[in-house]
C-alpha cells in the first residue's frame, strides 16, 4: 500500500501555509519592534526619564534685610526641625510603625499626629498633610530642644529615616518697626504656584508684602535640587545630580531704623495728643525722603503691625484681627497705599501751573476773603483777606482765592464746562498736566508692592468716567432709589443721577477751581507722591521713583546690585520758578502758616522750606498736612481726622527734623550715609 | 505491518558508523536492535535546533538575572537567587529533553495516556487546591517554594495525544479518503481536547485556553481534516470568543486585558494599561542597540510588572535594544522553522503532527507574548518559550523539544539526507 503525501495532499500544503503564517507573524513583530524602538524612541525617552527621576528640593536660607546702618530688620532664627523620610520608613518591615511610635514618645506627641503630618496632601486629603514632594524629608516637629534632637540622631538604628535638620525661621528683630515696608513671608499662594514664570512650588515660602515681596527674587536665593533615581516603588537607587542650595542675598535699605522709629513715635504721640483734644483721629502717616536721590529714609503709617505674626503661617484669628475695621487696617500703609486731597500743600504745583498758563511770577494779585464763581462763593481760608500780594506772600500766608482764581481762569480758557471734541482748539489743561508732571495721578514707582496712584482728573478723564457710569446714572434717573429708606435722600440721589445722566461729562467748574488749592473731586494724592513732588521742587526739578532699598549684597559681602536713583521725569518748570517757590516756602516756617509750629527751631542753621495743608474730607474732620524739605530731606506728614496742617502735621515734621539734625538731642542722620554698611552673613 | 523505519539501510555519506546512544545498554543484539529502530547517532541530532534552544535559554537566564537583581539587592537577598533557580530549571529541562529525545518512541506512545491523565489530574487538583496568582487558579504550591502549573503539562499531553489520534490510524494504514482523518478520529481528537480545555477554562486561564484551542485547530487543519471541519472549528471558536466578550463570561480583569491592547494609545488608567504602558516605555527606551545588560533604568527600576515572567521580553527590549530583540526573534524563528522542517520530514504522520503541534504552541505563545509587550496583542499571561522564568513551562517546553528531536532521530535517514531539497517526498512501502 502507499502512503501518499503528494501534491494533492492537504497536509503538506497546510503545513506550508502554517509556516507562512508563523513567519508572517514574526515579521510583524519585527516591524513593530523597529517602529517602537527606533522611530518612537525619542518620544518615549522623555517618558522614561520622567519615570525614574525625582527631584528633592532643599530650601535656601532666605536673605536678610538690613537698614542703612546694617541693623537687621528681617533675619533668620535657626530652629531644629525633626524630619521623617517616608521612603526610608516605608522600607521597614512594619512600614515604620515602630519608629513613628518611638519618635512620638520622644517628641511628646502621638503616633497618629505624626502620621497625619506625614501623609501626602491630595485633593481628598486635607491639612494636616505634607504638600511637598514625597521624596523630601517631611518636617514633623519644629523648635525641637537640642538634647531631644541629639537623643534621636545618636541612635540611627532606633530611628531610621528620622533626621534633625536646621531650618530658618523668619525673625523680625525690630518688631513692628517699618512693618508695612518690610512686609512678611508666607506659603506661596495658589495664584503664585499657577504662575509658571514665578517658579514657585507649593512648599515655597514667598515674600508676600513690602520689601519681602518686591525683592523676593533676591532674598529667596536658589533652592538646592537633588535629582534622585528612583524605582517603581519610589525607592532611591542613586543620585543623578545635586546642586546645593544658595543662600539669598541681603537687601540693604535706605531706610534708617532710628529715623523710622522717631517718625513712628512722633506720629503716635501726635495721634494721642489729637485724641486727647477730642479729635477722632486714628491714623497718621509720614514720609522722609533723601531729595537728592529719592531714597526713602523713613516711611510710616500708624497703626502698624508686626510681620512676625505671619511667620510660619498666620492663624485665622490673627488675620481677622489685622483686617477688622476696629483694628484700623494696619496692613494698609497710609503713606503709599491710600490717597486723599492734599489741600494747600498742593500750592507749589498750582503756582507752577499758573506761571505756565501765563501768570506773571513777579506780579501781584488780589487775595480777597471770598471769590464768587458761578453761583458759589469761594472763601479764603478762615475768611481773611490778604489784600494785593505777591505769589511769594500767597504761599507764605496760604491765600486760597489767588489760586482759586488761577484755576478758574484756566478752566474758562479751556472752554469751561465744555468737554469732548469740537470745532475748537483742544484744552490746555495747565493744572492737571502740571499735577501729572509732579508725579500725581500715577504710581510713584516705589519698590514696594500695591501702591495707590490716586488720581488727577482732566476733561478727557471726566469723559472716560462718564462713559463708564452713564448707563448706571441714566437707569437710576428713571428708576430712582426706591430701596433707600430716607425718601428725601432718595430724591436727592435721583436728581444727582438725572444730572449725571445728561451732564455728567461736563467738566465741573467748581471742582476745577478747587483743584488749584488741592481740593475737590478731581485730585487725590498719597503722602509718598507729595514727597516725591516736593523732592523735585527741592532738587531743581527731578522727579524720582522713590527707593526703599539701595543695594543687594551677596553672601560674601560683594555688591550684587546697586539700586541707584531712578528718574521718573523732570518738571516742566524753569529753575527761576522753582527757586521762587523754595524761597517762599522757607518763609512759611519763618513767618508764615507754619511759623508757630517751628517757633524756636534753629531755622538759621537749618532752614526748612514747608507748606501747610488742610484738606476738607466729606463726613470727616480735616486732614492735617505738612510737606517740607531741608537741605537734605523731604518730610511729609499727613494726619486725617484732625484739623489744620499747622497744628498737627507740622509739629510732627519738626520733631523729625530735630531728630535728623540733632536739635536738643543727638543727631540721628544729619546727612544720608553715602557708603553701604558692612553686612555680615547671618 | 508496514514498517517505515529505514534503520536497516546503510547511511549515505557516512564515514564512521553511527554512534549509538546506548553504549552501555548490554549485548550487541540490543545495540543492533536499537540502531535498527532508532538511529540516534549524535550526528542526526538537529544541532541547529538544539543550539537555538540553548541560546534562547542562555539569553533568558541573563534577562531574568537582570530583571531580578535589583529587587534582590533592595531586599538584601542573594542577587542571583533567581538566576540560580532558573539555571537549575534549565538544567533539569535539558536532561528531560535528552531523556525524551532518546527514549523509545513506543514508550512515548505508551506513556502518552499516562501523561494526559496526569495532566488532567493536575488540572483537577489545581481547581480543588490550587493557589490563585494574578486572578487565575493555575498553580499548585509545593513545599520548598516550588510551584507546579499543570496546564503546561496539559499542553504537552495534548500535543502528543492529538498526534496519536490523528496520526495513529494513518500510520496503521486505516486511511480515510485521500489520507485525511475521518470524522470519528476528528471527534475523538475534539473529545480529547475538550476535557483539559474545560478544566483550564475553569481556572480560569484564558491564555492557556487560547493556546490549546489554536493548537487543536492547527493540528486538525494540518492533519488533513476536511476544510469544512476546519472552517466550522474556526467559526465556532470566533463565535465562542464573541459570546465571551458579549455576555461578559470573563472576569472583568480578563476582559480588560483583552480589550486594553485595542486602545493602548489612549490614556492608561487601569493597572493593565499601566503594565502595557511600562512595557512600551521600557522597550522603546532601548532604542537600536539597547542600554546594556543590567543598566536599563526602567528594568533596574522595576517599572515593568511581572518582568521576569510574562514581560521578560521588555528586559531585552530595554537592555539589548532592537538588535538583541531581533536576535531573540530570529532564534525563535529558527526553532519554529526547524521544528516544522523536522515535522515535514518525519517518517510518520504522528511525528509530523507532534512537530506541528509543538510549533503552533511555541509560535502562538511567542507572538502573543512579544506582541503583548509591544502593545499589539492582549495581555493574556502567556510565558515566552525558553525565556520566561518558571519551571513548569520550561520543563514542558524543553520536553517538547526533546519530542521534536526524537521525531528527527527516528526519521528516515534518506529524508534527513535530502533535507534542503524540499522536494516532493514519497514514502513508498517496499
Amino acid at each position: 500500500m502507499r502512503l501518499v503525501t503528494g501534491p494533492r495532499s492537504h497536509p503538506r500544503l497546510r503545513l506550508n501555509v502554517l509556516r507562512v503564517i508563523v513567519f508572517a507573524a514574526l515579521a510583524v513583530l519585527l516591524f513593530r519592534l523597529w517602529s517602537l524602538q527606533v522611530f518612537e524612541h525619542g518620544r518615549y525617552q522623555v517618558t522614561a526619564e520622567g519615570n525614574r527621576v525625582r527631584e528633592v528640593v532643599s530650601q535656601a536660607p532666605r536673605g536678610i534685610i538690613v537698614d542703612d546702618q546694617g541693623k537687621p530688620f528681617a533675619t533668620n532664627k535657626t530652629s531644629i526641625v525633626m524630619t521623617i523620610d517616608r521612603s526610608v520608613l516605608d522600607r521597614q518591615a512594619d512600614s515604620g510603625r515602630a519608629v513613628i511610635a518611638r519618635l512620638a514618645t520622644v517628641l511628646h506627641t502621638t503616633p497618629a499626629a505624626l502620621n497625619l503630618k506625614t501623609r501626602i496632601c491630595t485633593r481628598t486629603v486635607g491639612k494636616p498633610c505634607w504638600n511637598g514632594s514625597p521624596y523630601q524629608p517631611i518636617p514633623v516637629a519644629t523648635n525641637v530642644a537640642p538634647q531631644v534632637a541629639l537623643s534621636v540622631i545618636e541612635h540611627p538604628e532606633r530611628f531610621p529615616g528620622v533626621a534633625a535638620d536646621t531650618s530658618a525661621v523668619r525673625l523680625y528683630p525690630q518688631g513692628s518697626l517699618a512693618g508695612q515696608e518690610i512686609g512678611y513671608t508666607g506659603p506661596a499662594s495658589q495664584a503664585q504656584i499657577a504662575d509658571k514664570k514665578s517658579g514657585y512650588t507649593a512648599s515655597d515660602v514667598v515674600g508676600q508684602a513690602g520689601i519681602e515681596g518686591s525683592y523676593d527674587s533676591y532674598l529667596r536665593g536658589t533652592a538646592g535640587v537633588k535629582k534622585l533615581a528612583v524605582d517603581r516603588f519610589g525607592r532611591v537607587s542613586g543620585t543623578i545630580s545635586a546642586t546645593p542650595a544658595k543662600a539669598g542675598d541681603t537687601v540693604v535699605l535706605a531706610l534708617d531704623s532710628g529715623v523710622q522709629n522717631l517718625l513712628e513715635q512722633s506720629l503716635a504721640n501726635e495721634l494721642t495728643a489729637a485724641q486727647q483734644q477730642g479729635k477722632p483721629a486714628t491714623t497718621g502717616s509720614g514720609v522722609v525722603l533723601d531729595w537728592h536721590t529719592g531714597q526713602v529714609i523713613a516711611m510710616a503709617s500708624i497703626p502698624t503691625y508686626n510681620p512676625a505674626v505671619f511667620t510660619g503661617g498666620i492663624s485665622e484669628q490673627d488675620y481677622k484681627a489685622l483686617t477688622s475695621p476696629a483694628s484700623g487696617d494696619p496692613l494698609i500703609s497710609r503713606a503709599f497705599q491710600s490717597t486723599g486731597a492734599p489741600g494747600s500743600t498742593f500750592k507749589p504745583v498750582s503756582l507752577s501751573a499758573a506761571v505756565a498758563s501765563g501768570a506773571d511770577l513777579n506780579g501781584t494779585y488780589a487775595c480777597p476773603s471770598s471769590l464768587p464763581i458761578g453761583s458759589a462763593l469761594f472763601h479764603n481760608f478762615e475768611g481773611e483777606s490778604g489784600g494785593i500780594i505777591s505769589l511769594h506772600e500767597a504761599i507764605v500766608i496760604s491765600c486760597d482765592t489767588i489760586f482759586d482764581q488761577f484755576a478758574y481762569n484756566a478752566w474758562l480758557a479751556d472752554g469751561g464746562l465744555r468737554n469732548g471734541s469740537g470745532p475748537y482748539s483742544p484744552p490746555k489743561e495747565y493744572f492737571t498736566n502740571m499735577a501729572r508732571a509732579f508725579g500725581f495721578g500715577r504710581d510713584s514707582g516705589i519698590d514696594l508692592p500695591n501702591e495707590s496712584s490716586g488720581w488727577v482728573t482732566d476733561r478727557a478723564g471726566e469723559l472716560k468716567i462718564w462713559n463708564q457710569m452713564k448707563a448706571t446714572y441714566c437707569s437710576r434717573a428713571k428708576t430712582g432709589y426706591p430701596d433707600d429708606p430716607d425718601p428725601a435722600d432718595a430724591e436727592l440721589l435721583k436728581e444727582y443721577a438725572q444730572e449725571g445722566c445728561t451732564d455728567g461729562y461736563l467738566y465741573n467748574g467748581g471742582a476745577a477751581t478747587m483743584f488749584g488749592i488741592g481740593q475737590g473731586q478731581y485730585l487725590s494724592v498719597s503722602p509718598l507722591q507729595l514727597a516725591t513732588a516736593y523732592a523735585a521742587v527741592a532738587n531743581g526739578g527731578t522727579v524720582f521713583h522713590p527707593r526703599v532699598a539701595k543695594a543687594i549684597v551677596g553672601q560674601d559681602g560683594s555688591v550684587v546690585k546697586k539700586i541707584g536713583p531712578s528718574v521718573a521725569g523732570h518738571l516742566p518748570v524753569s529753575p527761576d520758578v522753582l527757586s521762587y517757590i523754595r524761597d517762599a516756602m522757607i518763609d512759611v516756617t519763618r513767618r508764615g502758616t507754619a511759623s508757630g509750629a517751628f517757633a524756636g527751631f534753629p531755622l538759621d542753621q537749618i532752614p526748612i522750606a514747608g507748606k501747610t495743608g488742610t484738606a476738607e474730607v466729606q463726613g470727616h474732620n480735616d486732614t492735617s498736612w505738612f510737606a517740607s524739605f531741608s537741605g537734605e530731606y523731604v518730610v511729609v506728614i499727613s494726619i486725617p481726622d484732625t484739623g489744620q496742617g499747622a497744628n498737627f502735621a507740622a509739629p510732627v515734621a519738626r520733631q523729625v527734623y530735630e531728630g535728623l539734625y540733632g536739635v536738643g538731642r543727638p543727631a540721628l542722620l544729619p546727612v544720608p550715609p553715602a557708603a553701604l554698611p558692612k553686612v555680615t552673613a547671618p | 505491518m508496514t514498517s517505515l523505519l529505514p534503520g536497516t539501510r546503510p547511511p549515505k555519506r557516512l564515514n564512521r558508523g553511527p554512534v549509538t546512544l546506548e553504549p552501555l545498554s548490554g549485548p550487541g543484539a540490543a545495540t543492533s536492535r536499537a540502531r535498527e529502530r532508532y538511529d540516534i547517532s549524535w550526528r542526526r541530532v538537529d544541532w541547529v535546533l538544539a543550539f537555538a534552544v540553548l541560546a534562547l535559554c542562555g539569553i533568558g537566564s541573563l534577562l531574568i538575572a537582570s530583571a531580578t537583581r535589583q529587587y534582590q539587592l533592595d531586599h538584601h537577598l542573594d542577587q542571583y537567587a533567581y538566576l540560580k533557580k532558573h539555571l537549575l530549571t534549565v538544567g533539569i529541562g535539558v536532561a528531560l529533553a535528552i531523556l525524551v529525545a532518546r527514549s523509545d518512541f513506543r514508550l512515548v506512545r505508551a506513556y502518552t495516556p499516562v501523561v494526559y491523565l496526569a495532566s488532567l489530574a493536575g488540572l483537577v487538583a489545581v481547581i480543588a487546591v490550587g493557589s490563585t496568582i494574578n486572578g487565575a487558579r493555575s498553580w499548585i504550591v509545593l513545599p520548598a517554594g516550588f510551584q507546579l502549573q499543570p496546564s503546561e503539562l496539559a499542553k504537552l499531553a495534548l500535543v502528543v495525544g492529538l498526534a496519536l489520534i490523528l496520526g495513529h490510524q494513518r500510520d496503521a494504514g486505516a486511511t480515510g479518503a485521500l489520507g485525511t482523518p475521518g470524522g470519528r478520529e476528528l471527534l475523538q481528537a475534539l473529545a480529547l481536547a475538550a476535557v483539559p480545555l474545560a478544566l483550564v477554562m475553569m481556572q480560569p486561564d484564558f491564555g492557556t485556553t487560547m493556546v490549546l484551542i489554536v493548537m487543536v485547530v492547527g493540528v486538525l487543519a494540518v492533519s488533513g481534516a476536511p476544510a469544512r471541519w476546519v472552517g466550522l472549528l474556526v467559526a465556532s471558536g470566533v463565535g465562542f470568543g464573541a459570546a465571551i466578550l458579549n455576555f461578559h463570561l470573563l472576569k472583568p480583569y480578563q476582559e480588560a486585558r483583552l480589550t486594553e491592547f485595542l486602545k493602548h494609545s489612549s490614556v492608561h488608567t487601569s493597572s493593565i494599561g499601566y503594565n502595557v504602558q511600562q512595557a512600551l516605555i521600557a522597550n522603546a527606551h532601548g532604542g537600536l542597540l539597547g542600554r546594556g545588560l543590567f543598566t536599563g533604568s526602567q528594568t533596574q527600576g522595576q517599572f515593568v510588572p511581572e518582568q521576569k515572567t510574562d514581560f521578560v521580553f521588555t528586559v531585552a527590549g530595554e537592555e539589548l535594544g532592537f538588535v538583541g530583540c531581533a536576535v531573540i526573534i530570529a532564534l525563535l524563528g529558527i526553532v519554529l522553522w526547524r521544528t516544522l522542517s523536522i515535522g515535514q520530514r518525519a517518517g510518520d504522520r504522528f511525528g509530523t503532527l507532534v512537530c506541528v503541534g509543538v510549533a503552533i504552541w511555541f509560535a502562538f505563545q511567542a507572538v502573543v507574548n512579544i506582541g503583548m509587550t509591544l502593545g499589539i496583542m492582549p495581555v493574556t499571561g502567556l510565558p515566552l518559550p525558553f525565556i520566561s522564568y518558571g519551571g513548569s513551562a520550561m520543563f514542558a517546553n524543553l520536553a517538547a523539544i526533546g519530542l521534536v528531536e526524537n521525531v528527527r532521530l527516528r526519521s528516515p535517514e534518506r529524508l534527513v539526507a535530502l533535507r534542503g531539497s524540499a522536494g516532493v517526498v514519497n514514502l513508498v512501502d517496499s
